[in-house]
């Protein structure tokens, strides 16, 4: 809403305006809302109002085919007593304490590198990035699982030097770590904002540096790291909410059903097993709610600790 | 000449500015009504709420099924024979993977958008039924003097007749006779084999065949194999007042039977299987060569024999006593017609469940891809049109009919979320993860739950 109010303090001035004046603000605020509309009717009935719905349903037993019936918090104290809804946490805790750093740190190595000025840069810019508009595909998904299999590439590769390897998306010990490695891999598009920050950086500080004998991997921490700490706050912010609601991977990869044997159930995943698999809508919803305070609790303490090594040029 | 000559009113704007404003507002007015209306008719383009029927007094109705190429490709053709005959009617088909359909089913019935006619699985019809989502077709003109008895208290329930059994079944072992000629093993006489047989002959054709061949594809991936397993125990999945039919201890046996194969190499490694679970027929180890026995129902033969590009032998279950009437084998409805209890056209969704269960040109075109047809007159019409494949499951049939146990209870509602809990439960045996007698502990903890 706030873009609303501030279109509409655009056409206002300092003191007393003409009733012709105020006329002309209403046609213009009349005119905002209209062009507004589209995306104002998009918000309320595919984003707010399903929402508000899954909110009231999160109270409610609800199984798809017959009106919602209210349980209360029925549904949360459940929650508590589900040992696979807790495994689900274990695993998408792992996966987004364990993968978002790792992919971060390999998306500022690769900007690194990149900033250091290669010829044909634009072109391995491009190279490096593909993997973020493909990762999140059914399609790579998919061959993922092909490379990882029993007798994928990985696995032919590994047998050239006489290892055998596990079935390493169906083994349930390997199974996460292979989901977390295509994540890792789609380090793309924190990689180009990392790229953008690096440039944003004034050479005089590496200079002065220099002067004082200063040596590559004292400049990375001493200025690198700290001129950069806003742009590693705001793609960590960002990983860590994408993350937490990550689910194509591990819809295709373990065929729909988290496996094997649920290493690989991602929270989401089996909120959605629960509301189109079992019919329990309500359930569910109660879910979806409970992740929405996990992710704003992360957030919080994202930007809480930001305070303390988050440094601002200014 | 310009092409865009700018209005006179635009240039000279003094004493007509005001009325030319007006002029302007008045149109914005209408654009904006405009927009307005568009947004709306977009929105209501989505609800689908209007009833599919044009001014000439077409009927359109939805009909979706799963299955496969060969399926989609059969049912087709009985559609447009159908269509041929009731030219006011129109079937749109909607089809796909077993693995999507229920998730898009339940999400259509939430909807208030399923589609007139469902194909429908004994799994889950009493949880559709239960809930008012399926039509009681005993209410329409449907024949049904002409079923087998059985197939069709299948479909009957305390809600009525919400489904008519599209074709008879059986759980069997299809054998791939190629993969048993290349180990140079004989293949099994099946009247007469146990599950000890079944172990040593498995193990023996693993071990005379190239690696990553096995014997037999490994049991564990859905509850009919468990159920066959429990009823020569003298067991069952459900009994009639809709509970679980069996201990922990017995799900626990069986499991440990499924371990021992897999330590001697007469299934594939815990890895194989969990990767051979996502794979679809006709990628299936059976399809593929690199099983020699599968757990399959009958009417899947005709589709996996194109499939694998070869014959296919069908078997019945191995016994614990060596005497086929002992494999308890039971007749299957192998999947059911329903209407949705919310179709606008319950007349002529009647009339098409009707043509494909009674009419022997839907016979010529299905055949035996959904079972052998329960209609004992199209089952008879159809004899000389059908395949040799066909043909085989048929014969199957037909021969252990004397051998048959009692019908099993029907599902029970719930009974949809068995198989997930079945399957997730062996490959934890499988992998060592949990013991055998701790997994059928939780497992029947989780099933009892699902069902209550």
């Amino acid at each position: 809403m706030s873009a609303i109010s501030e279109l509409s303090s655009i056409g206002r001035r300092k003191g007393p305006a003409t009733p012709e004046e105020k006329r002309a603000n209403r046609r213009d605020n009349k005119a905002a809302y209209i062009f507004l509309l589209p995306w104002l009717i998009g918000l309320v009935a595919i984003t707010v109002g399903p929402m508000i719905m899954s909110l009231y349903l999160s109270f409610t037993d609800y199984n798809l085919l017959q009106p919602p019936e209210w349980v209360g918090l029925d549904n949360f104290t459940r929650m508590l007593g589900d040992a696979r809804l807790h495994n689900s946490l274990r695993v998408t805790f792992t996966y987004v304490l364990v993968g978002v750093p790792m992919q971060l740190a390999v998306a500022l190595l690769i900007a690194l590198v990149l900033d250091k000025g290669l010829r044909g840069l634009p072109f391995y810019r491009s190279i490096f990035y593909l993997p973020s508009l493909l990762g999140g595909s059914v399609a790579v998904a998919i061959l993922w699982k092909q490379i990882f299999g029993t007798s994928g590439l990985v696995n032919q590769v590994l047998a050239m030097f006489g290892v055998t390897g596990p079935g390493w998306i169906s083994d349930p010990s390997t199974s996460l770590g292979s989901i977390i490695l295509l994540h890792v891999w789609t380090f793309g598009s924190p990689m180009i904002i990392f790229l953008a920050g690096l440039r944003q950086i004034p050479n005089m500080y590496y200079e002065a540096a220099e002067v004082d004998g200063a040596t590559t991997l004292q400049k990375f921490w001493r200025i690198t790291l700290p001129m950069l700490s806003p742009i590693i706050f705001f793609n960590l912010v960002l990983q860590i909410i994408g993350s937490f609601q990550s689910f194509t991977q591990a819809f295709i990869v373990s065929g729909g059903n988290g496996g094997p044997s649920d290493s690989t159930m991602f929270f989401t995943l089996y909120l959605y097993q629960k509301g189109f698999g079992q019919f329990d809508m309500g359930y569910a919803s109660a879910m979806a709610w409970f992740l929405l305070v996990i992710i704003g609790a992360f957030t919080a303490i994202n930007f809480i600790a930001s305070k303390y090594w988050v440094f601002y040029d200014d | 000449m310009p092409l865009f000559s700018r209005p006179a009113s635009a240039a000279s704007r003094g004493a007509a500015g005001a009325k030319s404003a007006q002029s302007r507002r008045g149109l914005r007015r209408i654009g904006a009504v405009a927009a307005a209306a568009a947004v709306v008719l977009a929105l209501s383009a989505c609800g689908g709420g209007a009833a599919p029927q044009s001014a000439d007094g077409k009927v359109e109705l939805r009909f979706s099924w799963w299955g496969g190429d060969k399926r989609a490709q059969l049912t087709q053709a009985a559609i447009a024979a159908f269509e041929a005959e009731n030219p006011n009617i129109k079937i749109k088909p909607e089809f796909g993977d077993w693995s999507g359909y229920w998730d898009k089913l339940a999400t259509q019935v939430a909807a208030n958008d399923a589609p007139d006619i469902i194909q429908m699985d004994e799994k889950y019809i009493t949880e559709y039924s239960s809930r008012g989502a399926l039509l009681d077709l005993s209410k329409y003109d449907i024949d049904t003097s002409k079923f087998d008895e059985a197939a069709l208290n299948a479909g009957k329930n305390e809600d009525g007749l919400t489904g008519i059994a599209a074709g008879i079944n059986a759980a069997t072992i299809l054998a791939n006779p190629a993969v048993f000629k290349a180990a140079g093993v004989e293949m099994p006489d099946d009247s007469t084999w146990t599950w000890e047989d079944f172990e040593r002959i498995s193990a023996e054709v693993t071990a005379k065949s190239p690696k990553g061949t096995y014997g037999a594809a490994a049991y564990g991936t859905d509850e009919a194999s468990l159920g066959v397993w429990l009823r020569q125990n003298g067991k069952s999945l459900y009994t009639n007042d809709g509970k679980l039919g069996f201990e922990p201890s017995d799900i626990a046996e069986w499991w440990a039977f499924l371990k021992e194969l897999s330590e001697k190499k007469a299934v594939p490694s815990a890895s194989e299987v969990v990767e051979a679970e996502a794979a679809p027929l006709d990628q299936s180890g059976l399809a593929t060569g690199k099983n020699g026995l599968a757990f399959w129902w009958s009417n899947q033969l005709p589709a996996l024999e194109k499939a694998a590009g070869g014959e296919l032998q069908i078997l019945r279950f191995p016994s614990k006593t060596g005497s086929s009437a002992d494999a308890n084998l039971w007749y299957k409805a192998s999947q059911f017609w329903s209407a949705s209890s919310r179709t606008k056209h319950p007349e002529e969704t009647a009339k098409f469940i009707d043509f494909l269960a009674n009419n022997t040109k839907a016979g010529e075109a299905l055949l035996a891809d959904r079972g052998v047809y329960p209609n004992s007159d199209v089952r008879a019409a159809i004899e000389p049109k059908l395949t040799p494949a066909d043909i085989k499951v048929v014969k199957f049939i037909d021969q252990i009919k004397g051998e048959l146990g009692e019908a099993p209870a029907p599902p029970p509602k719930g009974a949809g979320a068995i198989q997930e809990i079945v399957k997730r439960y062996t490959s934890e045996v499988l992998f060592d993860r949990l013991s055998t007698e701790e997994a059928g502990k939780k497992a029947v903890d989780e099933m009892k739950s699902a069902i209550s």
